[in-house]
């Protein structure tokens, strides 16, 4: 309907148009001529829908190109220069900077005792609690998803973190679990009423439980790590849980009935079906989770190079910060590239 | 089979019929029903599944309670090996020292003015331009979506030098210089994160504009191709169609900024380097009639913070617990996929 509307008054002008375009290919001059009587003979310029709708979608996303041009293009651009800088005060404040090539990375990567260490701990942390992180969030949003007594106060319980444990909360409960450690070993255990899961965890003593499986030393810290940081993972798996309902409720129902009735079990249904549809979420929250967790608050790495802002060389830092932003990409990069070929995509319409 | 052989059908009246069969007795449908296997399979699976949910939502709110038990404690109790949750000397001292030393109050009309300011602007910014990536294909919008998506994978930390300095001494492109202006220092002022905001480039609002952009791709085009052919305009539409429809999701959208924003230490502690403009990130302290330096202190002192933190987020649990129906809804509605 809209393009036959809109095309019957695009019928007359649509002639000047290519041969306006083909003009100047030829001759530069023709054009010259041919644009001198067409711009009295018609002050409307007029516009295909096409390219009508080109520009609204460019009045639209305008804020956001503005910014980009603007504000963080400049930033990013000052910031990979300051990497290869270095900040001399000038008396009277202000100050200038000094080319010094890659030393700021030669003093981040090889100079810096902590830095190369605390780069490789985080990572390797990284690499347990993703999928950790994704496992967890896909479990737990196909159980919310199941109709039960109670379902909406389970839901309103498992956003808690969403909204309330980010930022300075975040902060706040990571000095609360130094202060815990730091208690424990003077031994005042008695009155410990921070922090929690890691208490009860403790308590189930898991450690102790898998020992005697016999099935090598480091799966059992691995294991053991990952319950003791339970509440960690919980709390870091809001968004990716929001994202996994999301999808979940985006599967059609027929399906799930044509499989109940042809007689699969839950089991069956849940890898045959709800897996396969639910894959490309399992993608973002992948991508999500590795950028929310490189970047997040209590990412050590992210401590350590914030630290050494604060009270070391700034430019160092930054330096610091560019190579662990370069890893992040391919990081991503690696993960997307994998996950992407096990991807199934219903075709839709 | 056997059903079907033993039913009877009468005729009772003209337009009535009734049947008769022999039911199956009580017993057999108490036994084929719950004395199964799969009876006892979909049990099991209902307390596993109560138990995992309650333990999870146990360990998700614990914090909180032990927060919150914490913050009435007296120092005494800290040293009493025999408190845990229940405080023996319940005190609001503590409240009322942080409220008082710590300009409670000052601070939380700040961090509200800031925290609305930032989630409104961002909510529509995000909205429109989310808009724009959803329904608009034009050339160039793969890359200015790659762009969007890279502004939220860059870290924070890396920029912050160039950030601040930036609006340490803003300036566009050396424009003010050209026309002999000084740059402007907008730090300590809400300029830096109204300016963010305004450009969607603040915490997170790549994920907003995501969000907004998957719902905007759910919504059929249908609805503006009628608003175009009863002679509105694409703003028009934008203002009369669009917005009024997708106002579920940016509740929910409004929900994260807002919500981010007031719990944020970074940008603030990046622009607000001065004493003047007070807000709750930098309420977390020890007010100085409460430092004590006997056995329990360090304890007490982690009981302060905490209280701190519970003042903060105490008017975000009340908006939560009114808004978390619309932040379930907007998110489920959104159909977010990963396409």
């Amino acid at each position: 309907m809209k393009k036959e509307k809109k095309s019957t008054p695009k019928q007359t002008p649509v002639e000047p148009t290519p041969v306006a375009t083909a003009i100047p290919a030829a001759n530069a001059q023709a054009a010259l001529v041919k644009g001198s009587p067409a711009a009295p003979k018609k002050k409307r310029k007029v516009v295909s829908l096409d390219k009508k709708k080109a520009r609204a979608g460019w009045y639209f996303i305008l804020p956001f190109v503005i910014g980009l041009i603007l504000i963080y293009l400049p930033i990013i651009y000052d910031s990979i220069k300051l990497s290869f800088n270095e900040i001399i005060p000038v008396r009277g404040g202000g100050f200038t900077l000094s080319f010094v090539g890659f030393e700021n990375y030669n003093e981040a990567l090889f100079k810096d005792p902590n830095f190369y260490t605390t780069l490789t701990d985080g990572l390797l942390q990284l690499f347990i609690d993703i999928p950790a992180i994704v496992i967890f969030s896909l479990f737990m949003a196909v159980m919310l998803n199941q109709k039960m007594i109670g379902r909406a106060a389970f839901r309103a319980i498992f956003f808690v973190p969403v909204i309330l444990s980010t930022g300075l909360m975040a902060e706040i409960d990571a000095a609360n679990i130094l202060q815990q450690n730091m208690e424990s070993t003077e031994d005042m255990s008695g009155a410990q009423v921070e922090n929690s899961g890691t208490q009860i965890v403790s308590a189930m003593e898991v450690s102790a439980l898998f020992e005697t499986m016999k099935v090598g030393t480091g799966l059992v810290t691995t294991v053991t790590n990952l319950v003791n940081d339970v509440y960690n993972i919980i709390n870091r798996s809001g968004v990716q849980l929001l994202i996994f309902l999301a999808g979940l409720q985006s599967i059609s129902p027929h399906i799930y009935e044509a499989c109940s009735i042809d007689g699969a079990t839950t089991w069956e249904t849940f890898w045959k079906i709800t897996f396969p549809m639910i894959s490309p979420m399992i993608l973002v929250n992948t991508v999500y989770t590795v950028i929310d967790s490189f970047t997040g608050t209590t990412n050590s790495v992210m401590n350590f190079i914030q630290d050494a802002y604060e009270n070391g060389s700034k430019t160092v830092s930054s330096a610091m910060a560019w190579v662990y932003f370069l890893i992040v990409i391919v990081v991503v990069a690696i993960v997307s590239a994998i996950l992407s070929a096990y991807i199934f995509y219903q075709r839709r319409d | 089979m056997n059903a079907t052989e033993n039913v009877k059908i009468k005729k009772e009246t003209k337009n009535k019929i009734r049947v008769e069969f022999e039911r199956t007795s009580a017993w057999t449908r108490f036994r084929l029903k719950y004395l199964s296997l799969r009876f006892l399979g979909t049990v099991v699976f209902k307390l596993f599944r109560l138990v995992l949910l309650l333990g999870v939502s146990y360990v998700i709110l614990f914090p909180f309670i032990s927060k919150i038990a914490s913050s009435f404690m007296d120092p005494l109790d800290f040293v009493d090996s025999t408190v845990k949750l229940i405080p023996k000397n319940p005190t609001l001292n503590t409240y009322k020292q942080i409220i008082i030393e710590n300009k409670y109050f000052e601070a939380l009309f700040n961090t509200t003015i800031l925290s609305l300011l930032c989630g409104i602007i961002q909510t529509f910014i995000c909205c429109v331009v989310g808009y724009g990536f959803g329904k608009y294909k034009f050339r160039g919008h793969k890359l200015m979506f790659a762009l969007m998506l890279f502004t939220m994978i860059v870290p924070h930390q890396t920029l912050q030098l160039s950030m601040f300095m930036k609006f340490k001494y803003f300036d566009i492109f050396g424009l003010f210089g050209l026309l002999g202006m000084e740059s402007i220092d907008l730090t300590n002022t809400y300029w830096p994160m109204a300016i963010l905001s305004l450009t969607g480039l603040a915490f997170k609002n790549g994920l907003y504009i995501y969000m907004m952009r998957q719902f905007f791709r759910g919504v059929p085009d249908s609805l503006e191709e009628s608003a175009y052919i009863d002679g509105s305009g694409t703003f028009r539409t934008f203002i009369k169609i669009i917005l009024p429809l997708s106002v579920p999701m940016m509740i929910t959208v409004f929900l994260f900024a807002f919500s981010w924003q007031w719990t944020d230490s970074f940008y603030t502690g990046l622009f607000f380097t001065g004493r003047n403009s007070l807000l709750l990130s930098k309420i977390v302290a020890i007010p100085r009639t409460l430092d004590t330096t006997y056995a329990g202190g360090n304890l007490f002192a982690a009981a302060i913070r905490n209280t701190c933190g519970l003042l903060i987020i105490a008017p975000l649990i009340v908006i939560y617990l009114f808004c978390q129906r619309y932040l379930i809804q907007g998110i489920e509605r959104s159909g977010i996929t990963g396409e």
